[in-house]
C-alpha cells in the first residue's frame, strides 16, 4: 500500500488555536442555523486575510451580498453559475502574471473559489474538471445542502433519494420523486484528474476543526484542490435550525456522507464509518421534513443504498466497484 | 374602492400559513361577488428562515380585475394598508427584511382607523411598547395563541390560518364576512371545527381590539437606509467591505454595519457568565459570528446581529447556561456581559428574572409541534 504523502501544514490542534478574527463576519441573508455560512466563516478563518474568494451564484452568494451590503472582509467576486473553476483559473493566473510582470509583489495569495451543489456538483463540473488539469494553486469548495437552495429548493444531482424537494414533490400516486442517487462528485474529480494532488470531503462542524485543517492542507499542498462539504440546510431539509449541528454528526455517523482524504491517490478516513459503529440512516432521516412522506421500505432501501456503500465497494464509500479485477471473460 | 391587507411572516417558518390566509381572503372575497388578488412582497424572495416577509391580499367591489392588478400588482411594497396582520408578535420589535429596507416599524402601512391584527397572548401595552408612535389613532386587534412556526415541507395544521380569516371579518367586515368565511371553509373542507375556529377569533376579537393614540409607541430609533442612484454606482458595481479590526471585548469584531438582521429573532439567548465552563462551543458553532471573545474566556453575544437560532443554546453543554428566551421581554441590545462584569450578582438575578422557568421546546421537524415545558432542575445555589 502506498505511503500518505507529508504534507507540511501548520494544523490547528485545539479551538483555542484557531484565529479569533473573522475574515466573513455577521450581517448576512442567510437562514437560521445555516451550514453553509459554517462553511463560509471557516475556510476564511483557515486561509486567513492573504485571500481572494469568488463564488458562483448560489445561496452563499444572494444570501451575503445583495443589496449593496456585505459581510466579506476579504475580496469577494460573483462570477455566474458554472463558472467557479473558471474563475478560480482566471484569477490565479492574473496574480501570477502580475507577480511575473512585477507590478504586484511576489507572496502566497491563496485563491480560492466556492460554488453550490448545483453551481458544482451539476452545471460547473467541466470548469472544475479544466480547473484541476493546470497547475495554478487554487482551491474550488463545493458546498453541497442537497438542493438549489436558494431559488426555494429545487432538485439537484446531488440531492438525496427520496428527498422532498419543489422538483419532486410526493404526490399520492408516486410517493418518491427522487429516484437519483446522489451524484459521487469528490471521486468523480479525484480519479479522472491523476495529476490533483488533494481532494476531500468535509462537514464545517463535524468533527470539530476537520474542515478547518483540511482547508490548510489544501493550501498547502498546492496546485489545484478541492473540497466538498456537506451543509444540512434547515430551510429545504425542514428541521429547526437549533438542530444544524446534529443533524450534519448524524449524517456522518450514519454513513450516508462519507468523510476522507484523497492524498496523491491515497485515501484517508477522516470518520470511518467501517470501524466505528454506524448509526441507522433512519434516525437521520426521521428528523427531515423533506423525508416526512417516506415510508419503512423506502428507509430500508437506502439503509442498504448506505451498507453496500460501505461492504461491497471495492474502496468502501467512495468508489463504487465492486468484486476486484477480472480477466476479461470474452 | 380598494381595500389592502398585507401579512407580516417568518420567512419559511410561516411561508404556507401567508400564502394561504392571502389565498382564501381573495377566494372569499370573489365568492361574496367582489373581485381580489393576492400576491407576495417581491424582494422577499428567496426567503431565509425567520427573515420578516409580507404577503399581499387585495378587494375591491367595484373594480374590474385588471384595473384592480393595475393598481396594486408589481410593487415592491405597498403604501397603507387597511389591515396589517402580524403572525409572529415579536416581529412588533421592527422589521428589517431581507431587502434593503432597513428596520422598519410593524404598523408603517396601517391607516388612520386601520388596524394592527397580532397573534399573540401579550397585554396590548406589552405590544405598544415597542410599535413607532403614529400622528393619527389606529386600532390594535390580538388573536390569542403562540406563533405558529413550521417548516418548508410540513405544515403545522393548528387552525392559526381559519382563526386569522375570522379576525379579519371581525376588524374589517368590507374586506370578508364572517358568514362568508365559515361558509367557505365548510365548503372546502367539510369540517366543522375550522368554521368554528374562524367564529370563535371572530368573537374574541371583537372583544379584544383597542384604540392606539398618537400618545401611544416610540420615537422610531432607526434611520432608513439611503439607496444610490443608479449614478452613484462605482466601476463594477464594487461593494466596500467592512474595514478589518479585531480586538478582545465586545464588539472588537468589525461587522457589516448596513444590514444587521437583529429582527430575524423571536427568541434571544440569555447567558449565564457564571455558569460559563468556557468550553468555545457557542463561538465556535455560531453561523452568525455573533459571539465576542472577551477577557477572562468568555463569550460576549452581539445581539443587534444575532438571529436567535438556537445552536448556542442546543450545543452549550452546560444545563441553563445559555437559554433562548422570548425577543419581547428584551428592550435592549446592550452588552450583557459588560452588565455582568459591571454587576455579577444584578446580572444573574436580572438573566434569571428574564428567563423565568418556562423552556421553549421545538421538535426537529419544526412543523410536528412546539412545547413549553418547565426548566429541568438545576440546584439553587447554581441558578444564583
Amino acid at each position: 500500500m502506498a505511503e500518505t504523502t507529508f504534507i507540511p501544514f501548520e494544523k490547528v490542534k485545539t479551538v483555542r488555536d484557531t484565529p479569533l478574527e473573522e475574515m466573513y463576519t455577521s450581517g448576512h441573508r442567510t437562514c437560521q442555523g445555516c451550514e453553509s455560512a459554517m462553511v463560509m466563516r471557516h475556510f476564511s478563518k483557515a486561509a486567513g486575510p492573504r485571500t481572494i474568494a469568488t463564488g458562483s451564484t448560489g445561496c452563499m452568494y444572494v444570501a451575503n451580498t445583495s443589496y449593496m451590503t456585505t459581510p466579506w472582509i476579504i475580496p469577494w467576486m460573483h462570477t455566474q453559475l458554472g463558472a467557479g473553476g473558471s474563475s478560480a483559473v482566471g484569477t490565479s493566473a492574473a496574480l501570477r502574471a502580475l507577480m511575473r510582470k512585477g507590478k504586484i509583489a511576489e507572496e502566497k495569495i491563496n485563491v480560492i473559489a466556492f460554488c453550490g451543489d448545483l453551481g458544482g456538483g451539476d452545471m460547473g463540473l467541466s470548469g472544475i474538471s479544466a480547473a484541476l488539469q493546470t497547475d495554478y494553486d487554487l482551491l474550488i469548495i463545493l458546498y453541497d445542502n442537497e438542493s438549489a437552495a436558494n431559488t426555494d429548493i429545487q432538485a439537484t444531482g446531488m440531492t438525496t433519494y427520496g428527498a422532498q424537494t419543489t422538483f419532486t414533490p410526493p404526490g399520492t400516486k408516486h410517493r418518491i420523486m427522487q429516484h437519483r442517487w446522489k451524484k459521487n462528485v469528490a471521486p468523480m474529480l479525484a480519479v479522472g484528474h491523476p495529476t490533483c494532488r488533494y481532494v476531500a470531503t468535509a462537514s464545517a462542524t463535524y468533527p470539530p476543526l476537520d474542515f478547518h485543517n483540511k482547508v490548510r492542507k489544501a493550501l498547502s499542498i498546492g496546485g489545484p484542490t478541492f473540497i466538498h462539504t456537506f451543509d444540512p440546510c434547515p430551510k429545504g431539509w425542514d428541521y429547526h435550525p437549533q438542530y444544524s449541528r446534529e443533524i450534519g454528526e448524524l449524517g456522518i455517523k450514519s454513513g450516508i456522507f462519507p468523510l476522507y482524504e484523497i492524498i496523491d491517490g491515497t485515501v484517508s478516513y477522516s470518520y470511518d464509518a467501517r470501524k466505528r459503529a454506524r448509526t441507522p440512516v433512519r434516525e437521520y432521516l426521521v428528523k427531515q421534513g423533506r423525508f416526512a412522506h417516506i415510508i419503512d421500505e423506502d428507509i430500508d432501501y437506502i439503509q442498504s443504498m448506505v451498507d453496500s456503500m460501505w461492504n461491497e465497494w471495492e474502496i468502501p464509500g467512495v468508489a463504487p466497484f465492486k468484486g476486484g479485477l477480472e480477466p476479461a471473460k470474452n | 374602492m380598494i381595500k389592502r391587507v398585507e401579512i407580516n411572516y417568518r420567512g419559511i417558518f410561516q411561508k404556507t400559513l401567508a400564502k394561504r390566509i392571502g389565498g382564501d381572503i381573495v377566494i372569499i372575497a370573489s365568492r361574496m361577488g367582489k373581485v381580489g388578488f393576492s400576491n407576495g412582497r417581491y424582494s422577499d424572495s428567496p426567503e431565509r428562515n425567520g427573515i420578516p416577509c409580507k404577503y399581499f391580499a387585495f378587494v375591491s367591489p367595484d373594480l374590474e380585475e385588471e384595473e384592480l392588478e393595475a393598481e396594486c400588482g408589481a410593487k415592491l411594497d405597498i403604501d397603507e394598508a387597511d389591515v396589517s396582520v402580524v403572525v409572529d408578535d415579536t416581529m412588533v420589535k421592527g422589521v428589517e427584511p431581507w431587502g434593503w429596507h432597513g428596520v422598519r416599524p410593524i404598523n408603517e402601512k396601517v391607516v388612520e382607523k386601520g388596524c394592527l391584527l397580532v397573534v399573540s397572548r401579550k397585554r396590548h401595552d406589552e405590544l405598544t411598547r415597542f410599535t413607532a408612535r403614529t400622528p393619527y389613532s389606529y386600532r390594535l386587534a390580538t388573536i390569542d395563541g403562540d406563533a405558529s412556526l413550521a417548516g418548508l415541507w410540513v405544515f403545522k395544521d393548528d387552525l392559526t390560518h381559519e382563526r386569522v380569516l375570522g379576525a379579519i371579518a371581525a376588524v374589517d367586515p368590507a374586506i370578508i364576512a364572517i358568514d362568508a368565511v365559515e361558509a367557505y371553509l365548510l365548503a372546502k373542507t367539510k369540517q366543522e371545527h375550522r368554521a368554528r375556529a374562524a367564529r370563535e377569533a371572530y368573537d374574541a376579537v371583537l372583544r379584544q381590539t383597542s384604540v392606539v393614540t398618537p400618545e401611544q409607541g416610540i420615537a422610531w430609533p432607526h434611520e432608513t437606509p439611503e439607496l444610490p442612484p443608479w449614478h452613484a454606482f462605482e466601476e463594477g458595481a464594487v461593494v466596500r467591505a467592512p474595514a478589518r479590526h479585531f480586538e478582545m471585548g465586545p464588539g472588537g469584531q468589525s461587522r457589516n454595519a448596513s444590514f444587521k438582521r437583529g429582527t430575524t429573532k423571536t427568541l434571544r439567548p440569555v447567558i449565564r457568565f457564571d455558569l460559563c465552563i468556557s468550553c468555545t462551543l457557542c463561538w465556535l458553532d455560531c453561523p452568525d459570528e455573533c459571539f465576542d471573545p472577551v477577557e477572562g474566556r468568555l463569550y460576549d453575544v452581539s445581539y443587534a446581529y444575532c438571529v436567535g437560532c438556537g445552536k448556542c443554546a442546543d450545543v452549550c453543554p452546560i444545563p441553563e447556561c445559555i437559554v433562548m428566551v422570548d425577543e419581547l421581554q428584551f428592550d435592549s441590545d446592550a452588552s450583557p456581559w459588560e452588565h455582568y462584569r459591571s454587576d455579577p450578582d444584578g446580572y444573574t438575578r436580572w438573566a434569571e428574572e428574564k428567563k423565568g422557568t418556562a423552556r421553549y421546546a421545538y421538535p426537529h421537524v419544526t412543523g410536528t409541534g412546539f412545547e413549553i415545558r418547565e426548566r429541568e432542575s438545576v440546584a439553587p445555589k447554581d441558578l444564583g
